[in-house]
């Protein structure tokens, strides 16, 4: 009688963004007898975790950050073959690393809800503003991560009102702008009073 | 510009990154943006005397910045540089970097803005740097204790109240409490302040709030008294009731209403010998 062995080997890495990506292998060999079986296994064991090694080291596309921010904005975001369906089809989950739900709060944040990870606990407001600064000013987006972690052990979606407040005061003072307060400010009255 | 920016308060003293406007806005369209937008400053000058906030908001009267404000401002600068150090860089200001600092806001402020000091500018950034010093001495040195939140602009939209957007810049938060630096000649009595500053504090405990989703555990003032022996005084007060968020939320319609009507009369009392605005107010009809 033959004895089928069936072998699975799976492995699973976290990647920065909150992303993750995942590469299993299974096979099947037939044995003639139960004798073979530990060897085999072994044999099997070491085979399909240097084959999974190899291959997951290329770990393709890996979103930033702000990886869909802009294209929420311009409604691409549900286009077939935009990033993130490139994203979901080669390289395996890309799971959110927010635990909270996110919806719209009557206060204007932004709040977890759906597991989307292009959500900011901060204003759309803010989001944009962060967004702008650095697009216009060139600004690596790692480095505004790590300023975020810096500053507060956060990543920049997870930064409340007052923290992404605080970095946009970090970040414009980086680009050598004035103050965001200046959208605060009444333009001049060049008239006289009575 | 520059002399036109001496009548604003530094908090709200803006450079624009827009482009200018090229046809200056009527005086309709400007109290018009000043109800949409209020700040703890605007709010308190006009609860003050509503002729000098025509003067130094609506009308926008140029006058020079007075030495005391220049000095406040300048500590002011070298405390937030102080505070951003000892977060961001985990250490604390030497005194020599801590001068250098104030040396340079000092500079700053000089090169944006000249005040007439009267033969007294010495003297003057003498009693500022005794100040800091008296500071450190007496209270900067817990490096454990981070900062939150250092000269953060927070804006609060109170349109489900019926209330203008109001906008601040908290000074520094740390451990759930904002703490807001004064320079001032007197020594201030604990009662006499909560009382004369709650148009401020609870504006930054409404900001707080609405920026943290929680409440703050306090507040405190920290004043920096200019005797001849400098001396640090720190109020500390409980986080806002609901009864003073009522009470901020009345003065602000006030406020509103007061726009929208006009009323810009003057209230002529002990506070008018230091108004700058003393002069054209004396000629008001």
């Amino acid at each position: 009688m033959a004895v089928t062995l069936s072998a699975n080997y799976s492995k699973k890495l976290g990647l920065p963004g909150f992303s993750s990506h995942f590469f299993s292998v299974s096979v099947e060999v037939e044995l003639t007898d139960l004798s073979q079986v530990q060897a085999e296994c072994a044999k099997l064991y070491q085979l399909l975790q240097q084959s999974v090694d190899k291959e997951i080291k290329q770990v393709g596309f890996v979103p930033d950050e702000f990886f869909g921010i802009d294209a929420i904005g311009q409604g691409q975001d549900t286009q077939q073959g935009g990033p993130h369906q490139q994203h979901q089809n080669g390289n395996g989950s890309h799971r959110n690393g927010c635990s909270q739900g996110h919806h719209k709060g009557s206060d204007g944040h932004s709040r977890s809800s759906n597991g989307n990870s292009d959500s900011w606990n901060c204003t759309d407001g803010q989001r944009g503003f962060i967004l702008r600064i650095v697009n216009e000013n060139n600004i690596d987006k790692q480095e505004v991560e790590d300023l975020s972690q810096q500053l507060y052990q956060l990543g920049v979606k997870h930064l409340n009102k007052m923290q992404a407040s605080q970095l946009i005061e970090e970040l414009l003072a980086k680009a050598g702008k004035p103050s965001g307060r200046t959208r605060w400010s009444q333009p001049r009255n060049q008239q006289q009073p009575s | 510009m520059n002399s036109l920016l001496a009548a604003i308060p530094p908090r709200e003293k803006i450079q624009s990154i827009e482009k200018p406007e090229t046809k200056p806005p009527s005086e309709a369209e400007t109290i018009a943006g000043l109800q949409k937008i209020v700040s703890s400053s605007r709010l308190g000058t006009f609860l003050q005397c509503r002729l000098k906030f025509y003067y130094r908001y609506v009308a926008q009267i140029k006058k020079a910045k007075t030495a005391a404000l220049f000095l406040g401002n300048a500590v002011h600068e070298t405390l937030k540089a102080w505070n951003k150090t000892r977060w961001k860089e985990n250490r604390l200001l030497s005194l020599k970097e801590l001068h250098d600092e104030f040396s340079r806001a000092w500079e700053e402020q000089s090169k944006e803005e000249p005040v007439n000091w009267e033969g007294e500018e010495e003297a003057e950034k003498l009693t500022g740097w005794r100040l800091l010093e008296t500071y450190m001495r007496q209270y900067g040195l817990y490096l454990a204790i981070k900062p939150e939140a250092v000269e953060v602009p927070i804006e609060a939209d109170l349109g489900n109240h019926g209330l203008p957007k109001l906008v601040g810049v908290l000074d520094l938060v740390q451990q759930r409490r904002v703490v807001d630096y004064k320079t001032s000649g007197t020594t201030p009595k604990e009662e006499q302040s909560a009382h004369t500053h709650e148009v401020q504090t609870c504006t930054y405990a409404v900001l707080y709030r609405e920026a943290n989703g929680q409440r703050e555990l306090g507040i405190e003032l920290h004043s920096l008294v200019k005797l001849k022996n400098p001396k640090l005084s720190i109020i500390e007060l409980p986080p806002m009731s609901d009864s003073q968020e009522t009470r901020l939320f009345h003065l602000m319609e006030a406020y509103v209403e007061g726009l929208e009507r006009k009323d810009f009369v003057p209230s002529p009392g002990f506070g008018c010998m230091s108004c700058e605005f003393f002069d054209n107010c004396r000629r008001w009809s």
